[in-house]
């Protein structure tokens, strides 16, 4: 029999890694209109950047989550400041500003990969597992799931309370509107990206520590936060985190079901696109119906 | 690898990914669609000649059920995929071509992790030079077809109508221009060329790993297209000369000079910043779109000027 407790257990852990690295994602999509394949390399970058105070600073990992936001969210700001605003006050269409990102993910990808030669690197701090009633788990684990609610508390305060949230949920809505509501359009957008860049560099983190650090960090994780992004509907933060556990739910118990088929486990990832495709096909606007607030 | 057949080797490569290019260029550069998941189709026609090659299959036909398998998944997937959005349409086709490089890397049929080795249509020879010309011959003799049925696609009345929907696919349906039938075809005849590309170079190589199937050949192929530029047939066969010889011209100079950075990820770097910045300042890539030209524009052509310098 399947320790059924144990696979709600590893979908939370994978649904709160892909939330968090699909929130910036899904963010800058619905202001910016376009999907930014670059957000791989936000998660790479902010990987590095953590592994860079934790483990060369000595600085340990809470430092390097601070860091890593802060010089992905940067590194975000520049590149859509640099990059895809000039593109897009030049007319560029939705194609153009696809090929730019994954432009921009190679040159990221390839300068990540020439600084370190493509060696993976691993953090030092070793999460030896304990039992919690029947579920193993660790403590970066918990430490994810615990990042993962809290982010999804103070994103729904900012989305609701505060001005900024307001101004970033209009301007998705309706960017004519909100400029002439008085909205500085052009600014939401900036702070949109930075924190969306941020973001994902947290989910970088916790995926290097969880597993290793490489060029290839983000890209490998790439097609199943698009996956989260569109089932949740693009733009829909709400939308999002049901998406993240639903595709989480969906992996390990689909690991279960591969094995148990006789067929290999390297279609793990495949499901994730499965979902992805056919969420596409049949309902491209995800799951947004039933978030209609957000 | 002496001079002359490195050179021989990058022209090979040209002609493959020449036609590789010439489709894409009917699907993005005419029709407007974003396929993201070219290596998918690419695939197929690498994988249904090495199949067929090991069960002892004759060459022609492998290149003939190739290049009919990669039409008709490419047909398939354009039903439900074409009444995408662009960026929709992107997104699906580019895992459609990681979910078909999982497939063919996780069973035994397709030789999973290693791969399988193809049975070349020339044999090789003691002489690796007359093996890469006989494959020169045979690929260019391809690629000369498709330029010509690309070429002429584009300029006749069925190509005027896919560049109409391309433009505004509005207006073109309300002229009566069936855009989903027309996308679809598009997709198909696409598909149907990159699985010739395919099966031509699953053989010239005499092998296939799934590792030849990474998205990275699908982002190759649209720098091509973009530099060389969309909707312009010469121009995309000059893009993919310009990439492939970059691309080896880097790995030659390494030998000579001691680069600091890696030359292979040097060359993406550029890669990427060459494509960002045509995409800033020369969109429509080196060649603009080709102007359309059919008998009756050309005559009336003529017949204006005529009646220009009679007026003089």
């Amino acid at each position: 029999m399947f320790d059924w407790s144990q696979i709600f257990f590893n979908s939370f852990v994978t649904g709160s890694l892909y939330l968090i690295a699909a929130v910036g994602l899904t963010l800058t999509y619905g202001l910016s209109k376009f999907p930014n394949f670059a957000h791989a390399e936000f998660m790479a970058l902010g990987a590095y950047a953590g592994y860079f105070v934790s483990e060369q600073l000595g600085l340990g990992l809470p430092l390097a989550f601070v860091f890593a936001f802060l010089a992905a969210g940067t590194i975000g700001l520049l590149c859509y400041r640099g990059i895809f605003q000039p593109l897009a006050k030049r007319g560029a269409t939705i194609i153009h500003l696809m090929v730019a990102s994954i432009a921009l993910g190679f040159i990221l990808r390839h300068s990540v990969g020439a600084a370190t030669d493509w060696d993976p690197l691993y953090f030092t701090a070793t999460w030896s597992a304990f039992d919690v009633g029947p579920i193993r788990v660790t403590g970066l684990w918990i430490w994810l799931i615990v990042t993962a609610l809290t982010l999804s508390l103070v994103m729904h305060f900012l989305m609701i309370k505060t001005k900024i949230g307001k101004a970033i949920r209009a301007t998705a809505s309706n960017p004519e509107l909100a400029l002439a509501s008085g909205i500085n359009v052009d600014r939401i957008i900036l702070i949109t990206w930075f924190i969306g860049a941020g973001l994902a560099a947290i989910a970088g983190v916790f995926r290097g520590a969880d597993t290793q650090i490489w060029p290839m960090t983000g890209w490998d994780m790439i097609l199943p936060v698009f996956a989260v992004t569109i089932l949740g509907g693009i733009g829909n933060f709400y939308g999002a985190i049901a998406a993240a556990f639903i595709i989480g739910l969906a992996e390990n118990i689909g690991v279960v079901a591969l094995a148990s088929l006789g067929l290999s486990t390297t279609y793990r990832i495949g499901i994730a696109f499965v979902i992805l495709i056919i969420t596409l096909i049949v309902k491209p606007q995800g799951l947004a119906m039933f978030f209609r607030r957000a | 690898m002496g001079p002359l057949l490195y050179s021989l080797d990058i022209i090979v490569y040209i002609g493959i990914f020449g036609i590789v290019c010439l489709s894409l260029n009917l699907e993005y550069g005419f029709a407007g669609l974003a396929n993201f998941g070219k290596v998918a189709f690419f695939l197929t026609g690498a994988y249904t000649y090495a199949i067929l090659s090991q069960l002892g299959v004759p060459f022609y036909v492998c290149i003939i059920v190739g290049v009919l398998i990669s039409a008709i998944v490419g047909l398939l997937v354009s039903f439900p995929a074409l009444r995408l959005r662009a960026d929709y349409l992107a997104i699906a086709v580019l895992a459609f071509g990681e979910i078909l490089r999982l497939i063919v890397k996780s069973e035994d049929f397709a030789g999973g992790d290693w791969g399988m080795t193809v049975s070349p249509i020339f044999p090789y020879t003691t002489s690796s030079l007359i093996y890469r010309l006989e494959n020169i011959g045979l690929i260019f003799i391809f690629l000369a077809i498709c330029f010509i049925v690309v070429q002429l696609l584009a300029n006749s009345p069925y190509g005027r109508a896919m560049r109409a929907i391309r433009e505004d696919e509005v207006a073109a349906e309300a002229l009566g221009k069936d855009r989903a039938r027309f996308k679809a075809q598009a997709f198909m005849l696409g598909s149907a060329m990159a699985g010739l590309a395919g099966g031509l170079y699953a053989q010239y190589l005499g092998y296939v790993v799934p590792g030849m199937f990474m998205p990275m050949v699908t982002f190759t192929v649209w720098i091509m297209v973009l530099l060389g530029g969309p909707a312009n047939n010469w121009g995309v066969l000059l893009g993919a000369a310009l990439v492939e010889i970059f691309d080896r011209g880097t790995n030659i100079v390494k030998d000579y000079i001691a680069l600091p950075v890696d030359p292979s990820d040097l060359q993406y770097i550029l890669f990427g910043a060459l494509i960002i910045f045509i995409l800033l300042y020369r969109p429509q890539g080196l060649l603009k779109e080709s102007m359309i030209r059919t008998k009756t524009l050309r005559s009336a052509h003529d017949a204006r000027r005529s009646i220009k310098n009679k007026g003089s």
